[in-house]
């Protein structure tokens, strides 16, 4: 089964290109010329993206360094112990919203501190896996609009989140 | 509100670097995270760059209207008032992507679907139901096979290490219908918060 969805994995991308491209050939449309001009906007909006890519990881930066995020993880603790969370945990659960990368250093520190085949070891790949990085999406997302206001964007992704890592503990403890 | 969290995460974050004596670490973070920034960017920007260029083409040559036309009765029930061909295809493209694990890819896709629904929002200061449903959406949803993770698992002695993928697709479906779920509630009752 994981095998197949692997391969899936792995192919998507390339077929995907194939189709774009054969049915432009096909079609009779000037791929190269489109691709070039396509680029070019592409390259745009990764300047326009800049300056919130830079403002999300200083905050991120601001809380990991400081230790203000050792520092909300021990005042949580008694929190998490009344969910039936293990203590291990606690610092995935707090960064993955806002650093994917960071998070996933968490995740490696976790496994092989208990071992990828514990209980807590797999709650937190099942966390990595299953579980988005919200708040750096909600600012990335909504830095190419004019939104000031996101309604119940935040509601919704946090709610989610929340959702996603209940799941990810209880559906390791009973399997 | 992202005003508030954002000042909020340097304040606390200068507050504490001072509180734990950290604060030399404190700026070297702050002037390396800059850094980091800049390269993730010129990281992304390859991959923006190859996926605007293939997507122009798929749009000019009347692709997107066919991938579009084709799911746009799964896409009805989420985006009812959803008229635009080019938004649902970018949208569709963006949940493919993310569904299998092509992380970078799907952000681009995003990041246009995005425009193009605060095009159709009338660049409005408040998002739209189309867009706080999108958004939900790609946080939330499933990817088939986390690679990194599994990756991950296995360079650490892990004797399955693709045991976690059933229990990643349950918890993320789960998460997926909590957002879903609280989109529509909010839809329904028109509150702007």
């Amino acid at each position: 089964m994981s095998d197949i969805l692997g391969i899936f994995s792995i192919l998507f991308l390339p077929l995907l290109i194939t189709l774009i491209i054969l049915y432009g050939i096909i079609k009779k449309a000037p791929v190269y010329d489109i691709f070039i001009d396509g680029a070019k906007d592409g390259l745009k909006t990764c300047i326009d993206i800049l300056p919130f890519i830079i403002g999300i990881f200083i905050a991120i930066e601001a809380l990991t360094t400081s230790g203000a995020m050792d520092f909300i993880q021990k005042l949580s603790r008694p929190l998490f112990d009344f969910l039936g969370i293990p203590e291990e945990l606690i610092s995935l659960i707090l960064l993955r919203p806002v650093s994917g990368s960071g998070s996933l250093v968490v995740a490696e520190k976790i496994m092989q501190e208990v071992g990828p085949d514990s209980f807590a070891g797999r709650a937190a790949s099942v966390m990595v896996g299953s579980c988005e990085t919200i708040f750096y999406v909600l600012a990335l997302y909504f830095s190419v609009t004019s939104v000031k206001k996101m309604r119940h964007a935040f509601a919704a992704g946090l709610a989610g989140y929340i959702a996603g890592i209940f799941a990810s503990v209880y559906i390791c403890r009973f399997i | 509100m992202m005003n508030y969290i954002w000042g909020a995460m340097l304040i606390t974050g200068i507050v504490f670097s001072l509180i734990t004596g950290k604060t030399s670490d404190f700026t070297d973070g702050l002037m390396s995270s800059c850094t980091d920034a800049v390269q993730f960017i010129i990281t992304l920007a390859g991959i923006m760059a190859v996926w605007s260029g293939l997507m122009k083409i798929a749009e000019e040559s009347g692709l997107i209207a066919k991938i579009s036309n084709i799911m746009k009765p799964l896409m009805h029930y989420l985006f009812p008032f959803e008229k635009n061909d080019r938004t649902i295809a970018m949208m569709i493209m963006s949940f493919m992507a993310n569904i299998f694990g092509a992380g970078n890819s799907a952000t681009i896709f995003s990041l246009k679907a995005m425009e193009l629904l605060d095009e159709e929002n009338g660049r409005s200061q408040y998002a739209s139901n189309e867009m706080c449903m999108f958004i939900a959406l790609t946080m939330s949803m499933i990817q088939l096979v986390p690679v990194t993770v599994i990756k991950l698992r296995s360079d650490l002695g892990s004797s399955s290490p693709e045991d976690i993928i059933v229990p990643s697709i349950i918890a993320g479906l789960i998460s997926m219908l909590v957002s879903i779920w609280i989109c529509k509630f909010f839809e329904r009752n028109k509150t702007n918060v």
